[in-house]
């Protein structure tokens, strides 16, 4: 038998199908399992971001966005008597709005009876506690608090979060400001309000505190709820003992301690008390740092616009910010458009809220972190990531926010798809979020920013206190000034 | 002129303009781009080296090292420098294998066998287990040792194997050696099946070099349709479906819904299926076109009926390793042995131990611990042949214990062939209570009941073979313990997926496909003339393509 014939056939055949395949290439479309839009209502992604993109595509605005000159100097003026040395656009870190947090962790340092507190809103990112976690540990390990801040009632990520464990029955009615655009009664400093609606079932909350270092019991819990003409019945059942308790809704924001002191876990069973809205639980010892984490998938910042800001207010008496973190940026970037003016007026308003809202309070403005996307066969940087990053940078500027740019933090173009390859790897296959491992990595990377500003602050607050009264030492001002000249450079 | 230009201008409009540098990135090592089959840069290459090969298909040593020198750039592009280990522990052993033929003293023979194996279980407990061990040990023993860096050479499990088969097949004296180095080498190099397998024996697979090169056109077209099949399976089902839903599942199985984490199983179930089969078939069939006949190493195992079954027809070539060189080994079905009895020991200890540390917590480790043990004993202490049940049992746990490390190092893999080595002695003392009838088929609902049962058993079993740790393994069982009924959201999930489940599906229809169905495809395949059946391939590599190329799908979190 001959067997040339079917070597040089088999190897025309795979030779063949090489041309055909060109062929296939040049007639066929490129992909294939095209991107479907999804039914957005199924979706958690926040109404006010869909009205603005839909509006945005409608708009024929021109890029509006003038190439801001990276190089250009920012120069600040003094606050109580600080100055923060320039910086340029690109290097963007805005201490300088920060002075008011850092002097009030100064004071905490002097006095560790004193408080700080810090609000940290986030999107999915944050979801289960991650980062906000790492940078309250870190906060905790450096200038002591213990406790995990306000806690929602339910939340879609409850059972992923560590820090506190949490369980709650089926019958809670929960609006979001993610969806919901008048809600029945305001919404909470978390963006939530719930009801214990159910007549006939009690409606209750569990929590149980977490392993995580400083959060290894609930100190003083604390309910939160707000104003109702009615009145309502609590039990807190911690062990065997239940503390019978009446829900007083006089106030815009009404507050009720389960018990004083540090409890392992109990339970909070709500007995009608409909129509009173219900924010959530806060724990915290009373002294050093505390991190409330408000993380809401899906969202993109713009519903906190809708805060009412008396409501805030009046939480603000009780919890008193000093600083308000704002890290959104995920939920935005799929939407096709590299052009984000849109998202900045947006944002804008969003700042300008929060300060309406917390008087005096600082805000840090955290950029999108890198993104992967498939380009060709290669997963890249998405090319969004950089313009939203601008632009986040932009109203961080005009709003005199600080700034933390999380993407260049991470490692800049392309440093996402090395976090996923990474073994262990530190982000997830979605290349988007980060895993419980990277969470701390970036948790640390955001103290440690944060924390160098505070440190200068330290320098440039004692220059300021030594210089006016030894101006004639003048060994002692060069050396300083040295000093300034290199973090000129 | 002109056509040259045209040409030319035709090549880059497809292919992009050609640099120096382009040309060496295809012949220099990249860890990021390993030389897989299913990428363009294999194809052109197969090509090249093809069209040589049906030149020298009537040479011997010329051919031999002519694929011999293919298959170690293959490796080299796959683990770089490591293509040295793969040369050095070639020579070992071919040196080994011939002393061990040439000596007449039985104990002799066995010192050198032994040698033999220890060195290369060395040499692949090394670069795979060697940290494991470490990490193991310090967490054990609160120790502090450093983790060594090691680089695990791709394909190391496969060709350690195939090598032991061949030395001692040579010490059982079921096999001659080769007559040269060259020959040897070319059996243990050989590309197809050099990094995933199937492992091929020795006994099947030298004869075939002494054969004269044949290729008929049954040939050709059983291999075609096994490469055809072979990348879809790998390349479009297994890929697109987990990058874009399973390992994100598993990842943070907390984050997904219970219906997600349940999907997500049964996606990795058909997942891995296509993935280690896919690759099987296309180094069967890639084996098959240069006139080399590799066994079957996956027979539709999820039709399978009972456990026995399903390692009768998942990854037929390992198992068979197994049976053959370790199980026999360390006794059979015969007598007990030191190590047919110490990891059983050693697993249900470490066992009981874990569910005794954490009875503070809860009591489900301690039950689960108790009830794998004593389910385990029931399963010869039942029996009416207890002494040889119990042998056989524990010579089987054991096998089944390493095949699952064999798979990785990790407890997770532990567990996963621990499930296995219970199932298989459950599904033993089960079938003496109630023996199948030989003379007539079992009826329709028992059958189907059987395969339903042993499918999600295993799909159970592969939960832990996928989750990164022990612990996320029990939060997606734990996950899919909460699923209530609620189709109106799995349909907006399976909608917000269409295309993961739209593949899916497909992926298990074309599993449960009658036998019938598929050998009708393959007689019409057959029957195609040849310039179509290109068309057919070429669409195939279109598909591939265009699936590589797709954007991944964008997170999406429901609200219900």
């Amino acid at each position: 038998m001959n067997t040339k014939s079917y070597f040089f056939q088999s190897f025309a055949i795979v030779a063949l199908a090489f041309v055909a395949f060109i062929g296939f290439k040049q007639i066929l479309p490129n992909k294939i399992f095209s991107d479907s839009k999804l039914d957005s209502k199924n979706v958690l992604i926040d109404s006010l971001l869909l009205e603005s993109v839909a509006k945005d595509s409608l708009s024929s605005e021109d890029d509006s966005i003038s190439e801001s000159n990276g190089k250009q100097k920012i120069v600040y003026d003094k606050t109580g008597g600080i100055e923060f040395p320039s910086e340029t656009f690109d290097n963007y870190k805005g201490y300088q709005y920060l002075i008011s947090f850092y002097e009030k962790l100064y004071q905490l340092e002097k006095n560790p009876q004193s408080k700080v507190r810090i609000a940290y809103y986030g999107d999915s990112m944050t979801d289960g506690d991650l980062i906000v976690q790492d940078v309250r540990v870190n906060y905790q390990e450096r200038f002591g608090g213990n406790g995990v801040g306000f806690v929602s009632i339910t939340s879609e990520s409850a059972a992923s979060r560590a820090s506190v464990k949490s369980l709650y029955s089926k019958n809670w009615k929960m609006q979001s400001y993610l969806n919901v655009k008048r809600p029945v009664s305001p919404f909470g400093v978390n963006g939530h309000v719930f009801f214990a609606n159910n007549r006939s079932n009690a409606t209750w909350v569990q929590y149980e505190a977490g392993t995580n270092k400083f959060s290894t019991t609930l100190d003083n819990p604390t309910l939160f709820y707000g104003r109702s003409s009615k009145s309502g019945k609590v039990n807190f059942i911690i062990g065997k003992d239940t503390l019978k308790k009446s829900l007083v809704s006089n106030s815009l924001v009404n507050t009720l301690k389960v018990t004083s002191g540090s409890i392992k876990a109990f339970k909070a069973s709500f007995v009608q008390s409909d129509s009173i809205p219900i924010y959530g639980f806060n724990f915290d010892n009373g002294s050093g740092v505390h991190v409330d984490n408000f993380s809401q998938r899906g969202n993109s910042g713009l519903p906190i616009s809708m805060f009412d800001a008396s409501v805030m207010q009046a939480f603000n008496n009780t919890l008193k910010y000093d600083l308000v973190i704002l890290h959104y940026g995920t939920n935005v970037l799929n939407y096709g458009t590299k052009n984000y003016s849109w998202y900045e007026k947006g944002m804008t308003k969003v700042v300008n809220k929060i300060k309406e809202s917390f008087p005096g309070v600082s805000i840090l403005i955290i950029s999108t972190a890198d993104k992967s996307t498939k380009y060709a066969q290669e997963m890249k940087t998405d090319s969004a990531v950089v313009p939203l990053m601008n632009a986040q940078k932009k109203y961080a500027l005009e709003t005199e926010s600080g700034f933390v740019n999380l993407y260049t933090l991470m490692g800049g173009d392309g440093s996402m798809v090395k976090w996923v390859d990474e073994s262990p790897a530190k982000a997830n296959k979605d290349y988007t979020h980060f895993n419980q491992r990277g969470a701390k990595a970036i948790g640390k990377l955001l103290y440690d920013q944060l924390n160098k500003g505070y440190e200068d602050y330290k320098v440039l607050r004692q220059k300021r206190d030594v210089n006016p009264n030894k101006r004639r030492a003048a060994g002692r001002v060069d050396s300083v000034s040295v000093k300034t000249d290199s973090v000129n450079e | 002129m002109i056509t040259i230009d045209s040409i030319n201008d035709w090549f880059i409009q497809n292919f992009g303009a050609i640099s120096i540098e382009q040309v060496k990135s295809w012949f220099i090592y990249n860890p990021d781009e390993k030389l897989l089959f299913n990428t363009g840069l294999f194809l052109g290459l197969f090509l090249v080296f093809y069209f040589v090969y049906a030149f020298l298909r009537k040479t011997f040593y010329l051919r031999l090292t002519y694929v011999i020198l293919f298959s170690l750039f293959f490796y080299y592009k796959s683990s770089g420098i490591y293509f040295l280990l793969l040369l050095l522990s070639s020579v070992v052993d071919y040196g080994l294998s011939q002393i061990i033929y040439r000596e007449k003293k039985d104990n002799v023979k066995k010192i050198y066998l032994v040698i033999s194996v220890i060195l290369n279980l060395a040499l692949l407990g090394y670069f795979k287990y060697m940290n494991f061990l470490i990490v193991t040990f310090n967490d054990m023993f609160s120790g502090n040792f450093e983790l060594h860096n090691v680089f695990l050479p791709v394909g190391i499990s496969f060709y350690t194997f195939q090598s032991m088969s061949y030395i001692i097949e040579i010490y059982r004296e079921e096999i001659k050696p080769t007559k040269n180095y060259i020959e040897y080498l070319f059996f243990v190099s050989f590309f197809p099946q050099l990094v995933a397998g199937p492992i091929v024996r020795a006994k099947d697979f030298l004869p075939q070099i002494y054969e004269k090169l044949n290729l008929t056109r049954q040939d050709v077209n059983n291999a075609l349709f096994l490469i055809i099949g072979g990348l879809i399976k790998k390349t479009v089902i297994s890929n697109y479906i987990s990058v874009n839903f399973v390992d994100r599942v598993f990842d943070t199985p907390m984050n997904y819904t219970s219906f997600e984490n349940l999907m997500a199983s049964y996606g990795y179930a058909i997942q891995i299926y296509c993935d280690f089969s896919g690759y099987s078939d296309m180094a069967i069939g890639i084996a098959l076109l240069l006139g080399f006949k590799l066994p079957t190493n996956f027979r539709t195992p999820y039709k399978s009926t009972s456990i026995t079954d399903f390692w009768r027809r998942w990854h037929i070539s390992l198992s068979t390793w197994l049976k053959d060189f370790l199980y026999i080994s360390i006794g059979g079905n015969r007598e007990g042995s030191f190590a047919g009895y110490l990891f059983p020991s050693l697993f249900f200890f470490g066992l009981l131990l874990w569910g005794i540390t954490n009875y503070t917590t809860s009591i489900i480790p301690l039950i689960v611990a108790i009830s794998g043990v004593t389910l385990f004993c029931l399963s010869f202490l039942l029996s009416s042949k207890r002494k040889q049940t119990l042998v056989t049992n524990f010579n089987l746990f054991t096998t089944m214990l390493l095949g699952g490390l064999w798979h990785g190092a990790g407890a997770q893999f532990i567990v996963w062939g621990a499930l296995h080595g219970l199932a298989l002695a459950v599904h033993k003392i089960f079938s003496e209570f109630f023996p199948s009838k030989k003379d007539k088929s079992p009826n329709f609902l028992w059958k189907f009941f059987s395969i339903l049962i042993t499918f999600h058993f295993v799909v159970f079993c592969w939960i832990f073979f996928r989750a990164r740790d022990f612990q996320t393994a029990l939060q997606v069982i734990n996950n899919i313990g909460q699923l209530t009924f609620e189709p109106e959201n799995w349909k907006i999930i399976v909608l917000g997926y269409k295309n993961v489940f739209l593949l899916m599906l497909f992926g298990y229809v074309w599993h449960f496909l009658p036998e019938v169905l598929t050998n009708k495809m393959k007689f019409v395949f057959d029957k195609t003339p040849l310039l179509l059946k290109a068309v057919v391939l070429g669409f195939v590599y279109w598909i591939v393509y265009a699936t590589a190329v797709a954007g991944s799908q964008p997170f999406i979190y429901f609200q219900f």
